[in-house]
């Protein structure tokens, strides 16, 4: 049994239309969902398979955290998919530097953020103060150290000309030494 | 857990954090490791050590020792670094049961014994990512 918060606006998505999306979910991850709309608080217990039930959580938080509910799902589509979940607030001094910081990682009509999804192929949203990235592993990893680059400063370009790097990696197939 | 003695049962207590996995697999009481394993014996760059793909390979070897131990199911205990640091397991976590899982050992509980401090030592200033 485990707990997780969903932000009020988010509850409507989770649950869908008539229940619909919250249906889904209990089936595809083996889990019952008790969804509190007051309070956002959602209990998650394991019915079936405790190996599938495992993301159950990550779905209901991605969900909660902006993603759309496809994606969301997606992340029990393979062994290797991770969500992730980086919080602004506690890498910015105050609202001002967030909002910037925000802006920064969205970048001009939201082209840095398309770029980092383009780039790595992983999905990535930004939702109040969280950035969250659902995608394979090497992928989540390098748009979270584009987030950490731009976050330091670095000038878009060179996050770019990072991000291209990774592409040309990751494209070229997988390493496995 | 079932019907005949020989169906042994195990705890796999799985440590993962963002720069490593370490799996062992102890009998019942946790008083005698069957089998262990962690990132460096499968991969090569230090880097690599905390990835599930790591994890999945350290498994699959787990899996078979512990079988060779006469282990049939394993209850998991997860954990993360905890304490003052991260409080989520890493990414070898999942890896690691859906291997286990797929190497033929029945999985049992799964518990997050992550250690959370009831309000212990200060935390430290924030790391960039």
């Amino acid at each position: 049994m485990q707990h997780v918060k969903v932000p009020q606006d988010r509850i409507g998505v989770l649950i869908g239309e008539g229940g619909e999306m919250m249906r889904e979910i209990e089936s595809r991850a083996e889990v019952r969902l008790d969804i509190d709309s007051e309070s956002g608080s959602v209990a998650i217990e394991s019915v079936g398979d405790p190996v599938t039930a495992l993301v159950a959580p990550d779905i209901v938080k991605a969900i909660g955290r902006g993603f759309k509910p496809e994606t969301a799902l997606s992340l029990l589509d393979g062994d290797m998919r991770r969500f992730e979940l980086i919080d602004l607030s506690e890498q910015t001094r105050n609202d001002n530097d967030l909002r910037r910081q925000k802006g920064r990682i969205i970048g001009e009509d939201g082209r840095t953020r398309e770029l980092m999804e383009e780039l790595s192929g992983a999905d990535v949203v930004i939702y109040g103060s969280t950035v969250g990235i659902i995608g394979e592993s090497e992928e989540v990893e390098a748009v979270r150290r584009a987030v950490g680059m731009i976050l330091d400063g670095s000038p878009h370009g060179a996050v770019y000309s990072f991000l291209e790097e990774k592409h040309r990696e990751l494209t070229r197939g997988p390493d496995l030494a | 857990m079932s019907e005949s003695q020989d169906d042994k049962w195990g705890i796999a207590h799985v440590f993962s954090s963002f720069n490593n996995t370490l799996i062992t697999i102890t009998d019942q009481t946790g008083a005698e490791t069957l089998a262990k394993s962690s990132g460096g014996t499968v991969v090569k760059q230090n880097r690599d050590e905390a990835s599930p793909y790591a994890a999945m390979q350290m498994a699959e070897v787990v899996a078979e020792k512990a079988k060779a131990a006469g282990i049939e199911g394993v209850h998991v205990r997860v954990r993360g670094p905890g304490g003052n640091g991260n409080k989520s397991p890493g990414p070898g976590a999942q890896a690691t049961i859906r291997a286990l899982a797929r190497a033929g050992i029945e999985i049992g509980r799964i518990e997050d014994v992550t250690p959370i401090p009831h309000d212990g030592t200060r935390a430290p200033k924030n790391k960039r990512l």
